[in-house]
């Protein structure tokens, strides 16, 4: 019934950074990476790269609207290690030194489809007010050495953060042979199985029904949906 | 056997008194469960929000089950904890929710619960600080013990799962 030799899918996803709402800073610009798991290869797109410096609207809605396309396809044979986007926000301080504003993480949609996926960032935080104020004064504010750590979530517990702001993301998510694999990744997909074996066990049983019964099943069949 | 993935993060909290917040979750299965690949239990961060009375969090959850039967699916338990700024740690919250059973892409809010104790606690720990915990934060998620205990209730804890589900159709399990 499945086709046994594909062992692997794809996923293809594409969408945008698309702005971002931080109350306290004029300008920001974005730094991503696609961090994944072993099982995964980036078959086609960037796995990292750097928005434009986007400064913030001149109205009421305050928001820094970035626009950044972003395309990847991958391929594996587990979801496990699902693909994930890091961005680090960085900006100017008053004495023009670049300082990070703001980090976020989010997995990749697993279903099929357009989504809108708005999340929080955060800082880290210095350990003490005399660490803040050299930090604040010198330019050099706790940073995260890789941000990559952030898709592990190992580790997190001996940091501390402040999160100030959002950014707005979209992705078009488009998979191909997760369903031959075996995966269900949304509820439509469990009804087509039930409904391509309930078929199959009809198509095998028509013809000794057709013995038996004298007449042809099939007519009988008025809805798609099968009856137990 | 049929597998489980369940991908996604534990947003954040909304709703708490104090907003300087962080997270211990960890994830309950039955005996007929086996975790292949990921981690099941963490700790969050400390968030302290600067605008919105939301502690964002935004921790990874990437976890691969295996299982030969329903029962016992998995179970987040969430033990929501406040540093304030003297460093101390107080309780704010226990809470528990089941991964969802349905492929596909949930958020979910988990709303949470502390215990109270006498007029007198309360008191103290109004101008002391601190509050009181369940001395085995395995009666938070046990049910027989329940009906002696009493709880006030706190703020919501903010998930984004996607679950992804494997040869549950080869053993006729709907959904």
């Amino acid at each position: 019934m499945a086709n046994t030799t594909n062992t692997f899918f794809l996923l293809m996803a594409n969408g945008s950074i698309e702005s971002a709402e931080i109350p306290e800073y004029d300008q920001v610009f974005i730094k991503y990476f696609f961090v994944h798991g072993q099982d995964w290869d980036k078959i086609a797109g960037l796995e990292e790269g750097s928005t434009q410096i986007g400064h913030k609207s001149i109205d009421d809605r305050q928001t820094i609207a970035f626009n950044f396309p972003l395309d990847i396809t991958f391929k594996s044979t587990c979801p496990f290690g699902w693909p994930q986007l890091v961005v680090s926000c960085y900006g100017s301080d008053f004495l023009g030194r670049e300082v990070i504003r703001g980090y976020g993480v989010t997995h990749l949609p697993i279903s099929p489809g357009q989504h809108k996926i708005k999340i929080p960032l955060f800082v880290p935080e210095s350990t003490s007010l005399l660490q803040k104020f050299f930090a604040w004064s010198q330019g050099r504010r706790p940073e995260y050495i890789d941000p990559r750590v952030l898709a592990h979530g190992e580790g997190r517990e001996v940091t501390r953060v402040r999160s100030q702001g959002f950014l707005n993301l979209s992705f078009n998510i488009v998979t191909k042979d997760m369903k031959k694999v075996g995966y269900l990744t949304h509820k439509n997909d469990s009804n087509t199985n039930i409904g391509n074996q309930m078929i199959e066990m009809n198509n095998t049983t028509l013809g000794n029904l057709t013995q038996t019964l004298g007449f042809n099943p099939e007519q009988s069949m008025i809805s798609q949906t099968p009856r137990f | 056997m049929a597998e489980v993935h369940v991908i996604g993060q534990i947003l954040g909290a909304s709703d708490f008194p104090e907003n300087s917040l962080y997270c211990k979750w960890s994830l309950t299965t039955g005996s007929g469960w086996r975790l292949l690949q990921g981690i099941k239990e963490g700790q969050t961060h400390v968030d302290t929000p600067s605008y919105e009375a939301f502690a964002a969090w935004s921790h990874p959850i990437d976890l691969h089950y295996t299982t030969k039967g329903l029962q016992g699916w998995p179970k987040f338990n969430f033990e929501i904890w406040h540093q304030d700024t003297f460093g101390r740690t107080e309780l704010y919250g226990y809470g528990s929710c089941h991964v969802p059973a349905t492929p596909g892409y949930h958020e979910l809010e988990c709303v949470t619960w502390r215990p109270i104790g006498s007029v007198k606690d309360q008191i103290t720990s109004y101008f002391v600080g601190g509050g009181i915990q369940l001395k085995n934060p395995e009666l938070a998620i046990a049910n027989s013990e329940s009906y002696r205990l009493k709880t006030v209730s706190m703020g919501k804890i903010h998930l984004r799962l996607n679950v992804v589900l494997r040869n549950f159709d080869k053993y006729g399990v709907e959904f």
